[in-house]
């Protein structure tokens, strides 16, 4: 299955580790990427509230470049998807894709509506099959009870994002129980992270990501999984503070999607880039994968 | 508690809070005391719209016309000509103060086609209209700084030396806190009485309170037989599927396809007036023409944009209750209890005999829609007469200044409310209500007959009396809601009685009262209100003669 | 059918934490999740305490979290509430979210209006009103008739990401009601309103989690309004907030190199070196895990990039920004 890559910033920035995994999986899952080197940033909803039309005529480019070489978008990042999947809604209609294209015009683009945008996530469920994904697993994550953390782009507003495919907020539980460990069921794995307040109302943001942590941590979760990357940088990277914020001691490591499946598929702490994380992941991870490991074998 | 104001509106309706801002406007000190917030109140269900002789080629005097033709001839025509003069400035004032209302290509009020309107006078707000205009109120009402009691119940009329009313006592129904509210002059704007019947379309909060505070305190209720059954209401829920349905084209079919109504009313067809339309639709389902026991509501020739653009929510409610997308199925509905056109009987300016008493809207009868409400002409009634009795009320408070309720009277009701909650008993107050509504339902229903009524009239009297055997559960004082249905039943099981007894009197049809056993309209005998008097027996019928000043009754023809 | 409810209860002159309590009800196939609870109260236990009254959506009494989402009682079916639940597994009832309970289900609902009264929501002309009607487009009043759908429910408010872990907040139902002021032709107070909504509390407090959008009984689409008021805001000129510089730096960075430079946003979306100071040790942080790039390279699509950026401004009529050169 051929698909036109789009990292997003966060994985070619502030998230190395994301990048790296995604590379180690998309080949065994029958996944061949071409990477849209050159297509700029979804604008991540900031440019979608300041300029509706400057929003869509960039990501109209990156869809273009996508419709040009017949592929669907596979996407890394829940705010990414969000984003073009509402562009990309404007965009069926035809007045506001004339007007669209006429800014593309001139760097020789035009988009014809057509270009599908997945999520990894929904890639693995809807066009992979989790069987297959079962059957790449080499080591069963028996044992490790893992947090699903959506980010609210890949599961809101449900008329944009589960029109066709109402069940894309259990998608997370059900990859995970593939991958062989146990989904946590807590009332956070919905919830912001509070990243997009996070400049603007620092104390709020970090109450967000801490709540939600200890959410998961008070249900019993070794680690919390995430397909989006600025879930992570909250997540993890300010853990320290939002443990502060809230008074409590938290220390949940905080895992990218793609990291979890490599793990299953075999792949060692290093390779993941668990060197990357600001809360340490591979103490804990590494003793819960050596048992995974002793009991598949 | 014992508090003090100029004047006391019960209720905040439309009519409650546009009585409340008329009232300060004339300078009185105002509160607004409610048993829910402002923008909970039942007016919000009006969907259609609002009646005004607004465009150059329209009169108040057709709309006066149309109105004293909807009511039968019985409505008082001197109350509706004031209704229809000031309907105009009325609806700009809504306008001015923010309400959404459509508008034409040129940037004018747009209207729409009623039931028994002889023009497109209905202004409105998509199919929300009455939301649209009590939420701007409550702008209003937030922006006057009118004290505000939200979540009171009001439990009594106080009354002065003289036996002028002076105030209420009510209770906190979150916290219990019984107080004394005295006034100098009381507003009841309390809104329609529909959960006398089972199923109605109205919201469970519309229980009669104010009419029945009224009677008890001795004035009279005026033609409470006159209860509208609205045409099309859901079968599953009772919920109400407006009359902007027909307004905007749409056709009412029996079971073989047929424009029923054909026969009934050859001209204006669906747009007939309510009671025409709800008996031509009785009739079909009791022929065996119906489907399900309803007949058809069908649209789908407007078109899905024209159903998303002007009737959004009637689809959504479709969708939801009768499972039914009216873009591309007919609807099933049958005729549902609707409306109260009677109420407590009080003059132009919103006056009961009682001195220091008003009242307006639906709990009132003034009587501008006499046998048969016209559809959207009960959003204006709020708006008009709830501004003239604040305005009348706040004058008789500057001649009347409020007098500090007795610390007594607040004891006593604290007292009585005290021994109810705490009273034993083998009666569930749900059931004795859903009995009361069903009896009602069944023989006080569309059509109605001597042996029905007298019936109908046994179990409320049987009911009156498994009454004082009703346990109320909640034992506290926070937040008693069991304490409150109890109450309110109390008040229903008063205005029921009164319902049956004007029925009972009225020997004739007329309006949207059909006695089978008396089915031709009798201006000999009934040109005439029923008054409903309390009497420890129950209701005592007498009459009162109608307001007749230019317009000769004649045969209604559709 | 059968309906199980398992119900959050709470009497705070009885009980020291809420409990939950079970009912077994019969109610008719088309049955919401109010009627199944009427039932319960009616038939079972008149001490269950909820607000409720119209029983279609529109008074906005009945919020209440079904399963763990805010909706209106009588707007959620039963055969939808049961949709995701295993066999024999009861639907929970608890009371709206964000809110103090009273007792049960009902919450107070007084901060819920005080924040609706603090955006001042009544029209507020310019001089007085004409003779006739305000003469306004159609469209206009079409625009507005979306926040006017409003029935101030809470249903939004309930479910708000932001209000869990900020109580200043004004909320989703308040801005959004803020925003049919804005765009209605007849009110002459936008700068006002729109420079109260930029305070803290106010628009820059969304954490854009769609939440609101998702569990509106009206869809009124509470944070697309937040997000139009954003921008109006920043048109007007309210843009000295963190919330502006982001948006701001945001967009240069995207301008100047096609994709977006972490590190240069947030130093310039912050106010001053304090803020600057708190920020120091998760820079560190990400610093020592090679998380920070030390180089931020232009996309080699830069040149496009920017040239469609500018034609798009033209096109809407922002105003083109002078955009510095790279560090």
């Amino acid at each position: 299955m051929k698909v036109a890559y789009y990292p997003g910033c966060v994985a070619k920035g502030g998230a190395p580790e994301l990048y790296r995994s995604v590379k180690l999986i998309l080949e065994p899952l029958g996944i061949e990427p071409t990477e849209l080197f050159d297509a700029a940033c979804t604008g991540a909803g900031v440019l979608t509230e300041r300029n509706p039309l400057l929003a869509d005529a960039l990501n109209a480019r990156t869809f273009a470049m996508a419709e040009r070489r017949d592929m669907p978008v596979l996407t890394i990042c829940s705010t990414c998807t969000g984003t073009m999947l509402a562009c990309n809604a404007r965009l069926q209609d035809e007045g506001n894709r004339a007007r669209v294209n006429e800014l593309l015009a001139p760097e020789r683009y035009t988009y014809n509506g057509t270009t599908v945008i997945k999520h990894l996530l929904w890639m693995l469920v809807e066009d992979v099959g989790l069987e297959r994904v079962a059957q790449l697993v080499k080591r069963p994550l028996r044992g490790l009870r893992a947090a699903p953390f959506y980010g609210c782009y890949l599961i809101r507003p449900s008329s944009l994002v589960g029109d066709e495919h109402p069940d894309r907020d259990l998608y997370l539980e059900r990859l995970i129980s593939t991958l062989g460990a146990e989904p946590v069921k807590y009332e956070g794995a919905r919830k912001c992270c509070g990243f997009p307040v996070i400049t603007m109302n620092r104390a709020a943001g970090l109450r967000m990501t801490g709540r939600n942590i200890q959410d998961a941590k008070e249900h019993g979760a070794d680690l919390m999984v995430t397909p989006c990357p600025l879930c992570h940088l909250n997540l993890d990277g300010q853990q320290a503070e939002a443990s502060q914020a809230l008074g409590t001691p938290l220390g949940v490591p905080i895992l990218h999607l793609p990291q979890l499946i490599a793990l299953a598929f075999g792949h060692s702490p290093a390779e993941v880039g668990l060197g990357h994380h600001v809360v340490p992941a591979q103490g804990p991870l590494g003793r819960l994968l050596q048992a995974a490991a002793a009991g598949a074998s | 508690m014992v508090v003090r104001h100029d004047v006391l509106v019960v209720g905040a309706g439309l009519a409650g809070m546009r009585a409340a801002l008329a009232a300060q406007a004339a300078g009185a000190d105002v509160a607004i005391i409610s048993k829910v917030y402002p923008v909970r109140s039942h007016s919000n269900a009006a969907q259609g719209g609002i009646n005004a002789a607004l465009a150059p080629d329209d009169s108040w005097e057709s709309h006066a016309y149309d109105t004293v033709k909807g009511s039968d001839y019985l409505g008082d025509q001197d109350a509706i000509e004031i209704l229809a003069r000031e309907a105009p400035q009325a609806i700009l004032e809504l306008e001015h103060m923010g309400v959404v209302f459509n508008r034409d290509e040129e940037g004018r009020l747009g209207s729409r086609n009623f039931g028994g309107a002889s023009h497109a006078r209905t202004y409105f707000v998509g199919d929300f209209t009455g939301q649209a205009i009590l939420h701007v109120l409550y702008e209003q009402l937030v922006h006057s700084g009118i004290r505000a009691y939200n979540e009171y119940f009001c439990t009594e009329l106080l009354r002065d030396a003289d036996g002028a009313v002076s105030g209420v006592t009510a209770f906190d129904m979150r916290s219990g806190e019984v107080s004394a509210f005295s006034a100098g002059a009381v507003v009841l704007c309390t809104g329609g009485m529909g959960r006398v019947f089972e199923p109605s379309t109205n919201a469970l909060i519309c229980t009669g309170d104010g009419t029945a505070l009224a009677y008890r305190a001795g004035t009279a209720l005026m033609d409470m037989e006159m209860v509208q059954f609205h045409p099309t209401t859901l079968k599953s829920n009772g919920a109400l599927i407006s009359e902007s349905a027909r307004g905007e084209g749409g056709y009412l079919l029996n079971r073989d396809g047929e424009r029923f109504m054909r026969t009934t009313a050859p001209n204006a067809m669906e747009l007939a007036s309510r009671d025409v339309v709800s008996r031509a639709a009785q009739v079909e389902i009791n022929e065996g023409r119906g489907v399900d026991g309803c007949v058809l509501l069908d649209v789908r020739h407007l078109g899905a944009a024209k159903i998303m653009e002007r009737l959004p929510q009637i689809r959504e409610l479709a969708l939801e209750f009768a499972g039914a997308d009216m873009i591309d199925a007919p609807v099933p509905v049958l005729p549902g209890m609707h409306y109260e056109m009677g109420g407590i009987r009080t003059d132009v300016q919103g006056a009961t005999p009682l001195a220091g008493l008003y009242a307006a809207g639906e709990c009132a009868c003034v009587s501008v829609h006499g046998g048969n409400r016209l559809g959207a002409n009960s959003l204006l009634e709020t708006v008009v007469f709830g501004r003239r009795a604040g305005e009348a009320a706040a004058a008789f408070a500057r001649s009347r200044p409020a007098q500090p309720a007795p610390e007594s009277s607040r004891a006593d009701a604290e007292r009585a409310l005290r021994a109810l909650v705490a009273r034993g008993g083998h009666e569930r107050s749900a059931k004795l209500r859903l009995e009361m509504g069903q009896v009602m339902t069944r023989r006080v229903g569309v059509f109605r007959d001597d042996a029905g009524l007298r019936e109908a009239e046994r179990t409320l009297v049987g009911l009156r009396e498994r009454y004082a055997d009703v346990e109320i559960q909640d034992k506290g004082t926070l937040f008693n809601q069991a304490l409150v249905a109890a109450l309110e039943l109390d008040f229903m099981l008063d205005l029921a009685r009164c319902v049956v007894a004007g029925a009972l009197a009225r020997t004739e049809s007329r309006g949207a009262h059909t006695r089978v056993d008396h089915p031709r309209r009798d201006d000999a005998t009934w040109l005439k209100h029923t008054l409903c008097l309390a009497t420890p027996d129950g209701p005592r019928v007498d009459t009162a003669p109608v307001s007749i000043t230019r317009w000769q009754p004649q045969e209604r023809k559709y | 059918m059968e309906v199980h409810l398992r119900v959050q209860r709470f009497h705070p002159q009885v009980d020291a934490e809420p409990h939950w309590q079970e009912y077994r009800v019969e109610v008719p196939e088309h049955a919401t999740v109010l009627d199944a609870l009427l039932a319960a109260r009616d038939e079972q236990d008149e001490t269950l305490t909820l607000r409720c009254s119209c029983r279609s959506h529109i008074c906005g009494s009945c919020v209440m979290k079904v399963n763990g989402t805010s909706c209106l009682g009588c707007k959620t079916k039963v055969s939808h509430a049961r949709k995701r639940l295993a066999a024999g597994e009861p639907i929970r009832v608890a009371p709206a979210g964000n809110l103090p309970v009273v007792k049960d289900l009902a919450v107070d609902l007084e901060v819920f209006f005080g924040k609706v009264k603090a955006i001042e929501p009544y029209l507020q002309p310019d001089g007085p009103p004409p003779e006739r009607e305000y003469l306004v487009p159609n469209e206009a009043m079409l625009t507005v008739r979306e926040a006017m759908a409003c029935i101030l429910c809470g249903c939004c408010v309930s479910e708000c990401n932001s209000l869990e872990v900020e109580p200043r907040f004004l909320g989703p139902a308040a801005l959004a009601k803020a925003w049919r002021f804005t765009e209605d032709p007849r009110d002459a107070a936008d700068r006002h309103r729109l420079e109260f909504v930029s305070a803290p509390g106010g628009i820059w407090d969304c954490t854009h989690c769609f939440a609101c959008v998702e569990v509106c009984p009206k869809d009124v689409k509470p944070m697309e309004r937040i997000l139009e008021l954003r921008r109006r805001a920043m048109e007007a000129g309210f843009t000295d907030n963190n919330g502006a510089r982001h948006s701001q730096a945001f967009a240069d960075t995207i301008a100047e190199s096609g994709w977006l430079d972490e590190t240069r946003v947030l130093s310039r979306s912050l106010r001053g070196l304090p803020e600057l100071l708190e920020w120091a040790p998760v820079g560190m942080r990400a610093l020592l895990r090679g998380k920070m790039p030390l180089r931020h390279r232009r996309l080699s699509g830069a040149k496009q990039i920017r040239a469609i950026f500018a034609a798009a401004q033209r096109r809407s009529g922002e105003p083109p920004r002078e955009h510095a050169p790279g560090r």
